[in-house]
């Protein structure tokens, strides 16, 4: 990295939000490498997956040791398996967390009129789409945030909202928020179906902040 | 820069102190509060919001707001109130391990003198029961004035013993 960044032979500190100089194509390299750069966008692209016929997506470098905040969405989900929810589960330091441990409260809207509160203290998953069918134009969508991944000391929470269709076209949607009340290190996301295979795309953003 | 996140404000607090305020709004963009790990120093209070004017928290009666709770051991229940002194963001937080509030609210027409100033809300907590709690719903601040920040703090004159608020602008 050049010591100057556009000054010579000074060397003026660098810093997010306070950059002085001209700056070459490769200083702007160099100091986005080293998170000095004054590029505002804090809702940051990790990873785009997308799920062609697979029983399970993994978010493997999740970047938790930059982000306290992480936001997901989930365009078009499809399962193969007629009503699957897309279901949520996390890597603590690489090991896949799969015990009933998961908590969760939404509740649901239909636009048949049905209304309902779901609750577990001991769920296996958490969820990000409710029972979707597996006909044509039955989907799923929606957002999750998942809070303090990377926090060993912090419990990870998660709130989300979603719309889906299910087998009988009937539209709902669900909001809620979840909860692995466990203090850990949350270091991959796992987004699978119970049964069969799915059709999906997954991005996962980092909301940064700088203090 | 169009469709993103600009930070307008941060603040982690890492000992405890009485609140925080989070000021910068200064145009009529979307605006949005991401917040986690926020613990009081008191067990079992509530964490609450004014909005604040030129920097200064608005305690008038003109806090509106429909939520729906969510919990996972017990029946969810629907909590609103008029005329109230503060937004409700949340309840009876706890202070054990694991224990603390996560969320996001957006935040729309603050800035604008001739509009109310609206709120979302979507946060998720770990109560003092302990008990997962999902805070859903949303708010309005029934003033037409130009609300430049947001003035945070807990109940019962609780400190906030830590947590990270980030204040962005939706541009």
């Amino acid at each position: 990295m050049s010591n100057e960044f556009g000054y010579i032979p000074e060397s003026p500190e660098q810093s997010f939000g306070n950059n002085k100089g001209i700056f070459t194509p490769k200083d702007i390299y160099d100091l986005t490498r080293a998170d000095k750069y004054t590029n505002y966008g804090q809702l940051e692209l990790i990873e785009t997956k997308t799920a062609s016929a697979d029983s399970q997506i993994i978010f493997d470098d999740i970047k938790q040791d930059i982000y306290n905040v992480h936001f997901l969405t989930v365009t078009n989900f499809s399962p193969s398996v007629n009503q699957r929810n897309l279901s949520v589960r996390f890597f603590e330091n690489g090991v896949e967390e799969a015990g009933s441990v998961y908590q969760y409260a939404q509740q649901y809207v239909g636009s048949n009129g049905a209304v309902a509160e779901q609750k577990s203290t001991g769920a296996g998953a958490l969820r990000t789409t409710n029972s979707v069918g597996d006909a044509v134009n039955r989907v799923g969508n929606g957002y999750s945030y998942f809070y303090n991944l990377g926090d060993s000391t912090k419990y990870s929470f998660q709130t989300y909202m979603n719309d889906t269709i299910d087998q009988t076209n009937v539209f709902y949607g669900i909001f809620g928020s979840g909860v692995l009340p466990q203090a850990s290190v949350v270091d991959q996301i796992k987004l699978y179906v119970s049964s069969g295979t799915f059709d999906c795309s997954l991005s996962l953003y980092g909301i940064k902040e700088y203090s | 820069m169009a469709g993103k996140l600009v930070q307008v404000a941060t603040e982690t607090v890492t000992s405890a102190v009485a609140s925080v305020t989070l000021t910068g709004i200064d145009s009529d963009d979307v605006y949005m509060l991401a917040f986690n790990n926020v613990v009081p120093s008191t067990d079992s209070v509530d964490l609450f919001c004014r909005v604040t004017e030129s920097g200064t928290a608005n305690s008038t009666a003109n806090y509106d707001y429909a939520i729906k709770l969510f919990r996972t051991a017990s029946s969810f229940l629907n909590i609103s109130n008029t005329n109230n002194t503060v937004f409700d963001l949340g309840n009876n937080i706890g202070t054990n391990t694991g224990e603390a509030t996560n969320g996001i609210m957006m935040i729309y027409n603050a800035n604008n003198s001739s509009e109310y100033t609206f709120i979302t809300t979507e946060f998720a907590e770990f109560n003092s029961s302990p008990e997962l709690t999902s805070w859903t719903g949303g708010g309005v601040f029934t003033s037409n004035s130009s609300v430049n920040g947001l003035h945070l703090f807990f109940d019962s004159s609780s400190n906030i013993a830590s947590g990270t608020f980030t204040l962005y602008k939706v541009v």
